[in-house]
């Protein structure tokens, strides 16, 4: 059961990162493949009526993570405090840029609310590879099972450690160029005209830096928290997310290249899932890793809620993540294509 | 608990309470709105009269910027139970995690993935299916309504637990915990509450394009449906729910009913304050102004049941602010009540066909649509004022479960990061909302008005 959940919010958060991911990535290049303000209207088109739907992935792992790991989340979520809140922030004034960025008509309007939505996506992007960095290096976690994070203290991986370091910051960028890769091969299957073609020579210039950049985090990855990389070869439920972000990578690149833009955003969306499930494979039972003594660690069993309330939850949580994905299926239906800015427009009058 | 500016649980419920009062502004809005706008899209369907469709349109427009604001502002709710209140996330995150993930697993994705095409899927969507977002959307605003409830309800009656050998709660019965009494009597009361903002909202913006001469098929919509769901919600609002939720506070907590009536005495033949100051420091009711009795026959059915005081509690299980407390619930009382007399007046002129041509009424009207906000708030400050010093009553208080480890500096940090950026969001949103106003509807000749 504990295992079942563990895999659940590990499934709901990387589902999470690869929806709203590609919403980052279109938020970091608006600038770069739209030089017009139609054009960048289309670009926010692009992003379709369901960006929200993405985003209440995670609302729904925030609300998992409560349910099924309580010491967890009161752990991580009163520890992270300071950066939850840059995170909550940045998504409120994201959520706003979208909706409310085309209501007028009106120069300086659309300009003020284009840059918050970029900078609000690329902060974003950066903080989420920040958490997933911290998720391998570990938290200066005490004895009793807390922590307590400051933005950063001087950059170490081990002992007192902050938010960013110099193992993190890598991650983050790492992240986010990965995003922003993933964000322009969405643009290319949903636009058409300029910004289409300024999409996909972003999209294969910037996949083709994520190699090097991989090779290197795993480098990285490999000096901060070895057992994780020697881990995998033992671990048979890790080989499945990873041969899925494998085949992924190939469906990218062959898509890329043969212009089968549909294929190639399923290769990168199943390439970014693949890989951030292959960590939570690899990680568990881990929750937390403990900078201040190896010794030291937070498990899945340390923080999970009763057997009982965890087949309850079973019950209800196939049957709702059916219904979820019922409703994507039926409004999707009338969305997929190049978008449409006479249709999609959202400017009011 | 320590009242001193030093301490850190002080500027957690601060926060807490900030946000959560911002943020129910428009959720309060869109729950009452959203079937408005089923009905409309309803009768558009079936019947093809585009007056309708009109009406939905332009309301839809006002309901998409509250939704927006709602869901922004909302997202940071949820996480603030590990933020902020640590403490009781570990307690209780093992039963009140049921329903906030349930939230979002059931009511949220319905919501999300129907509101773009609500709002902006109109000629993508077909009237069939655009109807079916309206509703789909409105299902889902209510089904979130009912777990969050259930989640409060659970703290201000636990029901459905178990405690584990560790201390910590766990659930027991998961269907005693959904079907909380507390929670269906909460339920019902704070639905017809939205109901009552949604109509009042309507209804103004009637009386407003009636007192200004425009909108003349519009208007007529809007004032009948207003005035209508006004009524009929703002009598359902006090009776029965009302009158049940105060029974329930009655039965299960004899402290916070006695703390909202600013008494202090127990006894039988038990008044009901109309106007009066509590001096808590010399216990007592300053001048009052009583319905003798009232009380003891709306809390236990007879004007002789006994009606306990203040005094017969130990002080450590005192609501910590009675004084807001009594007023939040006294103001609460009367504004409901000149609710019921306003949409009575008001569909009284309307059945007689001389609704339009009273500018009385209408002003009235008019100028109503804000108080339906401050009653839904004063009543959300009742039930929370009036919970303490528990956080879950009866078995955590509110000073073990703020998070230990963020201290004061930082909550005092995001609480003004919170101020400035709402205010910022609360300028916006009223200045397109205006706009919106401003433009107005669509008219029959397929223009918008001069």
């Amino acid at each position: 059961m504990i295992a079942l959940w563990y895999g659940i919010l590990a499934f709901m958060l990387a589902t999470y990162l690869v929806l709203d991911g590609r919403n980052f990535g279109v938020g970091i290049l608006h600038w770069i493949v739209a030089k017009t303000p139609l054009e960048r209207r289309q670009v926010i088109a692009a992003l379709g009526p369901l960006w929200s739907w993405h985003e209440v992935w995670l609302v729904g792992t925030g609300g998992v993570m409560i349910m099924a790991f309580p010491r967890f989340m009161a752990a991580a979520f009163s520890g992270y405090y300071l950066a939850l809140f840059l995170v909550l922030w940045c998504v409120l004034l994201r959520g706003l840029s979208i909706e409310v960025g085309g209501h007028v008509n009106d120069r300086l309007w659309e300009a003020f609310w284009d840059a918050v939505f970029f900078a609000s996506n690329l902060l974003l992007a950066i903080l989420f590879g920040a958490a997933l960095g911290n998720a391998v290096r570990g938290v200066p976690l005490k004895g009793d099972g807390t922590f307590y994070l400051t933005f950063f203290t001087n950059f170490a991986v081990t002992g007192e450690v902050g938010l960013l370091d110099w193992f993190t910051l890598s991650v983050a960028i790492f992240f986010a160029l990965v995003l922003t890769a993933h964000g322009a091969t969405y643009l290319v299957m949903r636009t058409e005209g300029p910004v289409h073609d300024r999409a996909r020579r972003m999209a294969h210039l910037l996949w083709m830096v994520t190699i090097p950049a991989f090779a290197i985090i795993t480098m990285l990855i490999g000096r901060v928290r070895p057992e994780l990389l020697r881990e995998i070869p033992h671990r048979p439920l890790a080989w499945l997310p990873l041969a899925i972000s494998l085949a992924g990578a190939i469906a990218l690149v062959t898509g890329l290249r043969a212009s089968r833009e549909k294929q190639a955003l399923w290769g990168s969306t199943f390439f970014l899932f693949g890989l951030i499930m292959t960590g939570a494979a690899t990680l568990f039972p881990v929750l937390f890793f403990s900078t201040l003594n190896p010794a030291q660690q937070l498990t899945a069993a340390d923080c999970a809620a009763t057997e009982h309330g965890l087949w309850v939850a079973t019950a209800w949580w196939f049957p709702s993540l059916l219904l979820a994905l019922g409703y994507l299926v039926v409004v999707q239906r009338h969305y997929s294509g190049k978008v449409n800015v006479a249709k999609d427009n959202q400017g009011l009058y | 608990m320590d009242h001193s500016l030093a301490d850190p649980a002080l500027w957690h419920r601060i926060q807490f309470a900030f946000t959560i009062t911002y943020h129910y502004l428009f959720p309060q809005l869109t729950m009452g709105l959203a079937w408005f706008l089923v009905y409309w899209k309803w009768r558009a369907f079936r019947t093809g009269d585009e007056r309708y469709n009109r009406a939905a349109r332009f309301w839809a427009k006002i309901f998409g910027l509250n939704f927006a604001v709602g869901v922004v502002t909302g997202i940071p709710m949820e996480f603030q139970f590990g933020t902020n209140w640590a403490g009781f996330s570990q307690y209780a995150g093992g039963i009140v995690g049921q329903t906030l993930a349930m939230e979002g697993m059931f009511a949220f994705f319905l919501e999300s993935a129907f509101i773009g095409a609500l709002i902006w899927g109109e000629k993508r969507l077909g009237p069939r299916l655009h109807f079916l977002a309206a509703l789909g959307v409105a299902t889902g605003s209510w089904l979130s309504g009912y777990f969050i409830i259930v989640t409060n309800a659970f703290m201000q009656h636990p029901v459905g637990h178990t405690v584990r050998p560790d201390g910590l709660l766990a659930l027991g019965e998961v269907w005693t915990y959904l079907n909380n009494p507390w929670a269906l009597v909460e339920f019902a009361h704070n639905q017809f509450a939205a109901l009552v903002t949604g109509s009042f909202a309507v209804a103004a913006m009637g009386a407003y394009f009636t007192l200004r001469g425009t909108y003349a098929e519009q208007r007529k919509l809007y004032l009948h449906a207003g005035t209508l769901v006004g009524l009929i919600a703002s009598v359902l609002v006090a009776f029965p729910t009302g009158d049940a939720q105060a029974k329930l506070v009655g039965r299960h907590q004899p402290a916070t009913l006695a703390a909202m009536e600013g008494r202090f005495e127990g006894g039988q033949l038990a008044h009901l304050a109309v106007i009066g100051q509590p001096n808590v420091a010399e216990r007592r009711l300053e001048n009052p102004i009583v319905l003798p009795g009232a009380l003891s026959f709306l809390a236990y059915g007879t004007f002789q049941s006994y009606v306990r005081g203040l005094n017969e509690f130990p002080q450590d299980q005192w609501p910590d602010n009675i004084e807001l407390l009594y007023y939040s619930f006294h103001l609460m009382v009367t504004m409901g009540t000149v609710f019921i007399f306003l949409m009575a007046g008001a569909t009284w002129k309307r059945w007689r066909g001389t609704l339009e041509t009273s500018p009385g009424v209408l002003w009235l009207l008019l100028l109503a649509f804000p108080f339906p906000y401050i009653a839904n708030t004063l009543g959300w400050m009742t039930a929370e004022l009036g919970r303490q010093p528990w956080l879950i009553y009866g078995l955590f208080r509110t000073s073990e479960g703020y998070s230990k480890v963020v201290g004061a500096g930082d909550a005092v940090f995001t609480i003004i990061g919170f101020v400035g950026l709402y205010f910022v969001v609360g300028v916006m949103f009223l200045y397109l909302v205006g706009r919106e106003i401003v433009h107005g509807p669509e008219t029959p000749e397929g223009g918008v008005h001069p």
